[in-house]
């Protein structure tokens, strides 16, 4: 018998997966300037739109990585903590996704990543609102790009629209031109051969980006090799694929 | 007066009325649907079933499909590089668009027929190597003149063949039922 969609239950293929999933980041917030060349290299690859100051005045921003800052201590004794930047945790069980009524954000099974299907997608906001780490983004108009800014605009990624929820996806395009290519070369995917938008932007290598069920990769290595590493909010048991290093 | 034109619409005249305003809607519908299934307009009226019995191969014009995810549009030199020595060419008040594309060195305007909305990511190179035939999805190109969609081009009909292709394999379906494989 021929196996249908219906046959598949994702609760089955999620028991049955790896703790750790395929995909994972490492950043060492150490190293981490505060640049924002991570921020603009994340706009440019996956087509954000730029949202004017009014916009902005209204905390709508629209960013897939943010640089957060915080401070410690009483006025005069100010210290700021390390910069920590922030992107989807690509959750393991992730929050946003049982709350979607459209399933417009759904678990990859195939990539093991949050998926955010844009033409599911009906804008309740509710995926955003359940998000611990606050890092989805909605699209709260046409953000207009003048002549000649479509000419920039990544073919591989979508184009949103108003009305629709939107957040980082791993550089999802670039894994799957990565497999296409070392398909079409009859070979597995190497170690390093593509990374993401932030990751290739980061002057100072802050972050690193691979495959955590690969023991030999560079992000396996890492996390091995510096054993404090943080999850964020891993106490929600939402399995963040995620890794920060502070203080090291 | 609303009262009125409402009582009128019970009288038989008003009734008739009624079936003809149903009537130009429906057919207003149904033309606007016609409409969308109908190929576009072209530039140049381009004969795929004289170059398919000539024997060109679709990846000649199409070379992309085999390498990337766009088969891509030939431009006027590729068409060129054959055209200039046919005497036709020179005649031909179909080619004449062509001549002047030449001449000019203006881009034939071709109007994309297979096409997939922007939130579909669609690539060609997967599919060829897969095994897959052109005419498996753009339908007998040597009875056809324009191209024309041999079906609606939707997400189930996607799906169906990537189940298919999958068979038992679990692996494989999985990977080919993702919504990651092609939204992004």
């Amino acid at each position: 018998m021929m196996a249908t969609l219906s046959d598949l239950k994702i609760s089955e293929v999620k028991l049955s997966g790896k703790e750790a999933g395929k995909w994972g980041m490492v950043i060492d917030q150490d190293i981490c300037t505060g640049c924002q060349a991570c921020v603009a290299a994340c706009a440019m690859e996956n087509n954000i739109s730029f949202v004017g100051e009014e916009d902005a005045g209204y905390g709508r921003s629209m960013h897939w990585i943010r640089i957060e800052r915080f401070w410690e201590g009483e006025y005069p004794e100010v210290k700021m903590t390390p910069n920590q930047p922030m992107m989807c945790q690509q959750c393991g069980q992730a929050p946003c996704e049982p709350v979607c009524p459209a399933f417009a954000t759904v678990h990859s099974m195939a990539e093991e990543l949050n998926l955010q299907v844009y033409n599911r997608c009906v804008g309740t906001r509710y995926c955003a609102n359940n998000c611990p780490y606050q890092v989805r983004s909605f699209n709260w108009r046409d953000y207009e790009r003048p002549e000649p800014l479509p000419n920039q605009l990544n073919p591989d990624v979508t184009v949103r629209r108003r009305g629709i929820m939107e957040k980082c996806t791993f550089c999802i395009q670039r894994i799957h031109r990565a497999q296409d290519q070392a398909k079409a070369e009859g070979r597995e995917v190497v170690d390093g051969e593509f990374t993401t938008a932030c990751a290739q932007a980061c002057p100072a290598s802050a972050i690193t980006f691979g495959r955590t069920d690969d023991p030999a990769s560079l992000v396996s290595q890492l996390m091995k090799r510096r054993s404090h590493g943080v999850k964020h909010l891993e106490e929600l048991g939402t399995l963040p694929n995620v890794t920060y290093f502070k203080g090291g | 007066m609303i009262k009125t034109f409402f009582d009128w619409l019970k009288q038989p005249m008003g009734m008739i009325a009624v079936g003809i305003a149903f009537l130009v809607l429906f057919s207003v519908a149904a033309f606007g649907l016609y409409q969308t299934q109908q190929a576009p307009e072209q530039p140049i009226q381009f004969p795929h079933k004289t170059h398919v019995a000539f024997g060109i191969q679709c990846l000649y014009c199409h070379p992309g499909a085999s390498k990337g995810p766009s088969a891509g549009i030939p431009t006027q030199e590729k068409c060129w590089a054959c055209h200039n020595q046919i005497q036709k060419t020179q005649t031909s008040a179909l080619l004449a668009p062509l001549k002047d594309a030449v001449i000019g060195n203006t881009p034939i305007q071709w109007v994309p027929v297979a096409i997939v909305p922007d939130f579909v990511q669609f690539n060609h190179r997967a599919h060829i190597a897969a095994g897959r035939n052109c005419e498996e999805c753009h339908g007998d190109l040597t009875q056809m003149t324009i191209y024309e969609n041999p079906q609606v081009m939707n997400m189930g009909w996607c799906l169906n063949c990537h189940v298919e292709a999958a068979g038992e394999d679990q692996e494989k379906l999985i990977k080919l039922s993702d919504c990651g494989t092609c939204h992004y």
